[in-house]
């Protein structure tokens, strides 16, 4: 029995379909979801942990159905929304106890204490939560959400908003917990972390889960090597064969070549020819963030911005 | 049910630590008592006071109950909702501690303005008496903390529910009994005052204060209440984000 299994789960707001048929098994790992603004990521776990009702398909965590049995589902997991919800006016301390009691842990006081201390809070623990810093609060919550020893652990982008070495010891907390044999599920925009800290990754866009597996597996997959260039000005595919554009952001393109070393005084002469205005070329190996871009498409808000739609309606303004 | 405990700790926590907010809601309540309580010219009654104290008290227990809603509003919108629902205590639980935190924090406020209105001249009651004012007082604010806290459950933001309270909580009170008698409303007022379940709670207390025992406004009170509590359950048992 995997932790989370989940089979065609599907949800429409009206005719939005925000999560598309999403087939996916999760264990003892720390498996994120990766997605643009409005991808369905939150959705998926919203439905994962009883929050929202699938419109169809099921899901099962721990071998409990979120829909059927949504009290056994809610005692084997936590769940920490994106929104920071700490009690600024009560103590980090008292923060943590609500919690313990909610769950009904036994002994609430000194499993608290032994969280806090895991977290490195113990020494402010008795300050309002109103002086900490964002990432102490973010610590704060993983105590909230690990009190009674949850099976599963939700994480609704856990690092947003944290400074660089805040990030770092987030992940530190969470690479600590998949060793102790959680599973963890979290949702990111972070590409550079999931490569870092993820065992798995899901690819989704517009609510359907367009790549699985493993980054290094991911970047094996796309397999060739990737070259961007900075562009001056108007920009068009030089359309050669074999060097693929897949992205073009910020006056940036990025194209996907077999062999990069060849392909660069190729793509070079190409732009030269086409009156393209090269600043810089540059070689190297895929990202995660090439892996997106190529499954995903070049990010665009989620309700479409549709930019030939916004020409014609300046042009119809005139 | 012992989740309702910590819910009620944590609330409570949160208002004595707002301080301003302690004393900011009294603010309306004494100011009727004393600015209308003792200066309107009123004829039908030699003390104005004594007759005006249980509407007074009401409408305490009325801006208390709708706060109900107020501190749902934000649990929601700052995401603590979210992570209560995701706990497996059950989830009445949270209107639980809502709507007795709400009663009881009237209560107090209630206790304060009955202490300004005997010490600008109202008259003093048997404890009895105030007994049987509180489990009315007591019975209205269930009522009307559950009605609100369900319904922020289902309101969008914090300015549409601040918009049904002012809505709903001004006309209330000025279609109750709180501030004249039946004899003296025109006859379209007196229909809609006797309607009012504001009424029910003023008439009750205006009962006691005369010696009687108002078993029929007690027990509406106490049926709505019930109703209206159980509807609510249900709503908190079912809900999804």
């Amino acid at each position: 029995m995997n932790a989370i299994e989940t089979h065609d789960l599907t949800r429409y707001y009206g005719d939005l379909c925000a999560v598309n048929h999403l087939t996916l098994s999760v264990d003892r790992e720390v498996f994120a979801l990766l997605g643009p603004n409005g991808s369905g990521k939150t959705t998926t776990v919203l439905m994962l942990t009883t929050m929202l009702r699938p419109t169809e398909g099921t899901a099962t965590v721990c071998g409990h159905d979120t829909v059927r049995d949504g009290e056994q589902v809610r005692r084997s997991l936590s769940y920490v929304p994106q929104d920071m919800a700490v009690d600024i006016k009560l103590t980090g301390r008292e923060n943590a106890l609500l919690f313990a009691r909610l769950y009904g842990v036994a002994a609430p006081k000194d499993r608290v204490d032994e969280l806090l201390a895991v977290m490195q809070l113990y020494d402010r623990a008795d300050e309002l939560v109103k002086v900490y810093s964002g990432g102490m609060r973010r610590r704060l919550e993983l105590v909230q959400a690990l009190v009674h020893e949850p099976e599963v652990l939700f994480l609704d982008e856990p690092t947003l908003g944290l400074d660089v070495a805040a990030r770092a010891t987030i992940w530190e907390h969470i690479t600590a917990l998949k060793k102790g044999g959680m599973t963890i599920f979290v949702t990111t925009h972070y590409m550079d972390e999931a490569d870092r800290f993820c065992d798995r990754v899901g690819i989704i866009s517009k609510g359907a889960l367009l790549a699985l597996g493993s980054p290094p597996d991911l970047k094996a997959r796309l397999g060739n090597d990737v070259i961007t260039a900075h562009i001056d000005g108007t920009f068009r595919d030089p359309g050669i064969n074999g060097i693929t554009l897949f992205a073009f952001a910020n006056d940036e393109a990025s194209f996907l070549a077999e062999n990069g070393r060849e392909a660069l005084p190729v793509l070079a002469d190409a732009f030269t020819r086409a009156g393209i205005k090269v600043r810089s070329l540059a070689l190297r190996e895929p990202t995660l963030d090439d892996v997106f871009l190529h499954t995903v498409g070049t990010p665009d808000e989620p309700t479409g911005f549709d930019q030939t739609k916004f020409r014609t309606m300046l042009r119809r303004r005139r | 049910m012992r989740g309702v405990v910590w819910y009620i700790e944590r609330d409570f926590l949160r208002w004595v630590r707002g301080r301003v907010a302690v004393f900011s809601a009294l603010v309306m309540p004494a100011a009727w008592l004393i600015f209308v309580g003792l200066a309107l010219p009123i004829r039908f009654t030699d003390n104005y006071l004594d007759f005006i104290t249980p509407g007074i008290l009401v409408m305490t227990m009325l801006s208390a109950g709708l706060s109900g809603g107020t501190l749902l509003m934000f649990d929601k919108i700052l995401g603590f909702l979210n992570k209560f629902l995701a706990l497996p205590a059950p989830r009445e639980d949270i209107l639980f501690g809502k709507i007795l935190f709400v009663s009881l924090r009237g209560l107090i406020q209630a206790t304060i303005i009955l202490v300004i209105a005997v010490l600008i001249g109202a008259s003093v009651y048997s404890p009895l008496q105030y007994g049987l004012t509180y489990l009315i007082l007591f019975l209205f604010g269930v009522l009307l903390s559950a009605f609100a806290t369900t319904l922020a459950l289902y309101l969008e933001d914090h300015d549409s529910f601040a918009a049904v309270n002012t809505m709903i909580s001004m006309p209330l009170f000025f279609t109750s009994s709180a501030l004249m008698p039946y004899s003296v409303m025109p006859g379209w007022l007196r229909v809609i005052a006797m309607a009012n379940p504001l009424s029910y709670a003023i008439d009750a207390i205006r009962a006691v204060n005369a010696g009687a025992l108002p078993v029929a406004q007690v027990a509406s009170l106490m049926i709505l209440g019930i109703v209206v509590t159980a509807v609510s359950v249900q709503v908190f048992r079912r809900v999804t984000v």
